[in-house]
């Protein structure tokens, strides 16, 4: 499907939503159907966060019970008008839900989970308790119909404003996730590693998404009181958040058009449910387990892989449309490389040394190996130069400027690019997507600019767009960038976390071990791609086993044993060396031979 | 303070210390934290009381009965809906949404079969739960045998991580593939450590049951507060959990009294995301190594 046709579907769908009341209209579908688009305002927020961050909310329900409240309260007893009562719904949900959120997010994932489930308790318990706010077990009676310029919201009208909102929601939404923000998003969901080390900070953006969905359950339970005229606390017991839970696993977790297909579904089966009210959690926890196990991405997801199947039993390619990709071609930059300064650097791990005390010096621009057998501390060092172990002492600096104690996305943000020993992809994403991750630091939209598709969001979303074409062109994976990443075979995915690495315009780049795995042709392309690398200016340190790639593209070389420097200097001498000889490479062998 | 208020503190402190232990003793080999694991508790509960007394059946055969029904059914937790998700992606978090349905299901299932109504259960001979006073609080010699049996079980448990068998268990933790070279099966690890977990979580339900009545309101509160105790304490610290379950009890207790009882989850709650937000890892955790 042409994105042509798929815009015209989507109008021709909105308009049938609009215009349907008028044709099959009764006061009794009307008030559902606001129902549904207010839960489906609920569910797609959720999706932000559950499907895309791969975080578990089980308090959405009570941030929709506090938006709720807050707009009844407003207008019931301090008779203010809807317009700024919705408001303060979305505020009051989006900070008490960031207030509660902000010590879960620096930890694993399922302390959120349980973080927002004794949440959602706590809240339901002050429901009742604090009589003085929410009128206890009566709740709020009689909240108004909104009123827009004179005029009160009819049923119809509010159906239409619910309606519009979504439609909204999944706009912005799409927007976002097809943003800065959705890449980082997905990479703390599939492979946190990799985003830190391309600059994304783990808990803004984690935070960032939480604050909007939790925004965005605020204004769904602003139309829920006025829709509803009464909110008691019986609306929302720790079912209710369960049951968005079940929405989005059902309808796609992860989908763009999942939780509409989810909320649609369950309101297609009331009746069932009513039938089977005891029965009800039961169903519940057996459809999420059933669907955790055999449908993870939920009936969009169903359909997706069905919709493959047919393609290719009518031997159609797997991906129907490419956009143009040759706006990418042209030459990459130059760079101002940066000097690195390694001084007395030293790393325990319980009792075991890592490093003793190692120093060493890299002269900006210019590319450095550091060579030694395994568990000499190699890659413990990359990991210090870039801010993932705390270093124990010593100091280091780059561009003179010292990096120790700054958090890997703050070190990556101040042009530390880096590779790892086995490659970080994001597999579900693309291959010109994961190249892209790499230009999230650069970028200055704000979410709220991404979201609205601003003037400013789309410039800068074409150069990077152009960028990212520009370094897969320059590492040679230009015709394959719109594969997903994961089923590129392991050289292609080292070439593309490279350049992942390179969009993010590097003064100083960290190869750990690239080498390892390559075929001897992927070996030499690879020889020449860090050559070209230098000759960009950037400053190059690789960490590698491979003595004759070394030996090709390195002007210097430091030689790791035991957590210690061994020798360093130019690959001439070093690798002459009688120590490095004897205790490295064996007393037989030498330069020209690999060693791994 | 009110010493009876420290009694009180200190029984329901034990009570989260054995349910966080619960969770620390599947966490370690699996990396799981089971959502279930309030329910297993509230399932051994009733299992107990029912053999207690419904049938008249000795204390000692309810809580051998209880915890080797709760350990199979761990078990087949494990089976279906933990092994499976964690076959498909080691690192994924699947298994958030699969323990938490397990959880659905025991507590609803439970509901059905056994109804609402709290069972009550005596303590085993020649323990009681008539006070009399110590020191100036109304003890039972009942509190007094729960305090005393949670510190030697984690002591007990702290002991066998210290054996042969006990590394084996904190090495898979660390690394499953490592330990996997060093010749031991991860899986079957993990499925001892559901069956251990499961017998531990129903030998909380039963101690719990004199003191909390046996009944299907157990679980959601038990799992909130052990979750409360592990995590102050350090996921995976059983010396924290203990200490952190008192730290929890005396929370509750204290806002109950100053505040009101009906704040004393929202008291408990904020003093843990207080303590989590100076101290990320809990009181006595410490940051995972990070694997790059």
């Amino acid at each position: 499907m042409s994105s042509r046709t798929r815009s015209a579907l989507l109008l021709a769908l909105a308009a049938v939503l609009y215009l349907a009341p008028f044709a099959i209209g009764t006061e009794y579908r009307l008030f559902i159907a606001t129902q549904m688009a207010a839960y489906v305002l609920v569910a797609v927020g959720l999706n932000l966060l559950n499907g895309y961050g791969g975080q578990v909310s089980l308090g959405h329900g009570a941030l929709v019970a506090i938006g709720a409240y807050a707009v009844a309260i407003a207008m019931v007893d301090h008779h203010w008008s809807f317009w700024p009562a919705a408001l303060l719904a979305m505020l009051a949900a989006s900070a008490v839900g960031a207030v509660m959120a902000l010590p879960a997010f620096r930890l694993s994932t399922w302390y959120f989970a349980l973080i927002t489930l004794g949440f959602a308790e706590v809240v339901g318990g002050l429901l009742t308790e604090w009589r003085e706010l929410t009128h206890g077990f009566a709740g709020v009676v009689g909240v108004p119909k909104p009123v827009l310029l004179g005029h009160e919201l009819s049923s119809l009208d509010l159906y239409w404003l619910a309606l519009t909102l979504n439609i909204l929601a999944l706009w912005g939404m799409a927007n976002l996730l097809a943003s800065r923000f959705g890449r980082a998003l997905v990479g703390v969901r599939d492979n946190p590693v990799a985003a830190t080390a391309s600059g994304v900070s783990l808990v803004r953006i984690k935070m960032l998404a939480f604050v909007v969905s939790a925004a965005m359950a605020g204004v769904a339970g602003a139309l829920y009181a006025v829709q509803k005229t009464v909110v008691t606390p019986d609306d929302f017991t720790a079912d209710f958040s369960i049951f968005f839970l079940l929405v989005v696993v059902l309808g796609g977790a992860g989908r763009l058009w999942g939780p509409v297909v989810g909320a649609v579904v369950f309101f297609l089966v009331p009746e069932l449910l009513a039938a089977l009210q005891s029965w009800r959690m039961l169903i519940y926890g057996t459809a999420l387990l059933l669907l955790m196990l055999y449908a993870p991405h939920g009936l969009v997801g169903a359909m997706d892989v069905g919709w493959q199947h047919l393609r290719k039993r009518l031997g159609l390619p797997p991906v129907a449309s490419q956009p143009p990709l040759a706006a990418g071609r042209g030459a990459v930059e130059p760079v101002a490389g940066e000097a690195l300064t390694v001084q007395g650097v030293e790393k325990r791990f319980g009792g075991v040394t890592a490093l003793a005390g190692v120093s060493l010096e890299v002269a900006a621009g210019t590319t450095h190996a550091i060579v030694g057998p395994n568990g000499s501390g190699k890659t413990t060092l990359l990991n210090m130069i870039s801010g993932f172990y705390p270093i124990d002492a010593g100091s280091i600096l780059v561009d003179g400027r010292s990096v120790v104690g700054l958090a890997p996305h703050r070190i990556a943000r101040r042009g530390v690019g880096r590779t790892f020993q086995t490659p970080r992809m994001l597999p579900a994403l693309s291959v010109l997507d994961n190249a892209l991750l790499g230009a999230y630091p650069a970028e200055r939209q704000s979410a709220l600019s991404a979201a609205l598709r601003l003037p400013v969001a789309r410039r800068e979303q074409a150069a990077s767009l152009a960028d990212a074409l520009r370094y897969l062109d320059f590492v040679g994976l230009a015709d394959r960038a719109l594969e997903p990443a994961g089923e590129l075979p392991h050289g292609q995915q080292r070439l593309a976390e490279i350049a992942r690495a390179l969009v993010g315009r590097p003064r100083l780049l960290l190869l750990d071990e690239p080498a390892a795995g390559l075929s001897l042709d992927e070996l030499d392309r690879l020889g020449e791609l860090i050559a070209a690398i230098g000759r960009l200016g950037t400053t190059v340190v690789i960490v590698e086993h491979h003595l004759e790639l070394v030996a090709n593209i390195c002007s210097s070389v430091t030689v790791l044993e035991r957590g210690a420097v061994l020798a360093s200097g130019t690959p001439a001498e070093v690798f002459s060396h009688p120590e490095v000889i004897a205790a490295y490479m064996g007393t037989q062998a030498g330069v020209g031979q690999a060693a791994s | 303070m009110d010493p009876d208020l420290l009694v009180g503190a200190l029984t329901a402190g034990s009570l989260y210390a054995l349910v966080a232990m619960g969770f620390n003793i599947l966490y370690r080999p699996t990396n799981v934290f089971n959502f279930a694991q309030g329910d297993l508790v509230m399932l051994g509960a009733m299992v107990g009381a029912t053999v207690i007394t419904v049938l008249g059946l000795p204390w000692f055969v309810g809580a051998g009965l209880a915890m080797l029904a709760v350990a199979a059914l761990a078990l087949l937790e494990e089976k279906v809906a933990v092994a499976p998700v964690l076959n498909r992606s080691a690192t994924g978090h699947g298994w958030v949404i699969t323990t938490l349905a397990v959880s659905m299901i025991l507590a609803n299932l439970v509901g059905l079969g056994w109804g609402p109504d709290p069972i009550a259960v005596k303590p085993p001979w020649p323990l009681s739960t008539e006070t009399f006073e110590l020191l100036g609080a109304n003890v039972s010699s009942y509190q007094i045998a729960v305090v005393v049996v949670t510190v030697a079980l984690v002591l007990g448990v702290e002991a066998f991580y210290a054996t042969r068998a006990g590394k084996a268990v904190l090495a898979v933790a660390e690394d499953r593939d490592a330990a996997l070279l060093r010749g031991i099966n991860p899986n079957r690890l993990s499925s001892w450590s559901f069956f251990l977990g499961g017998g531990i979580a129903a030998l909380t339900g039963v101690l719990a049951a004199p003191v909390l009545y046996a009944s299907t309101g157990l679980g959601p509160s038990l799992l909130l507060k052990g979750f409360a105790a592990a995590a102050v304490g350090g996921i995976g610290n059983n010396r924290g959990a203990l200490i952190a379950g008192y730290v929890i009890g005396l929370a509750e207790a204290i806002a109950a009294t100053v505040l009101s009882p009906g704040y004393q989850l929202a008291a408990t709650f904020a003093v843990m995301l207080a303590i989590l937000l100076v101290r990320p890892h809990g009181l006595f955790g410490r940051a995972e190594a990070r694997t790059v």
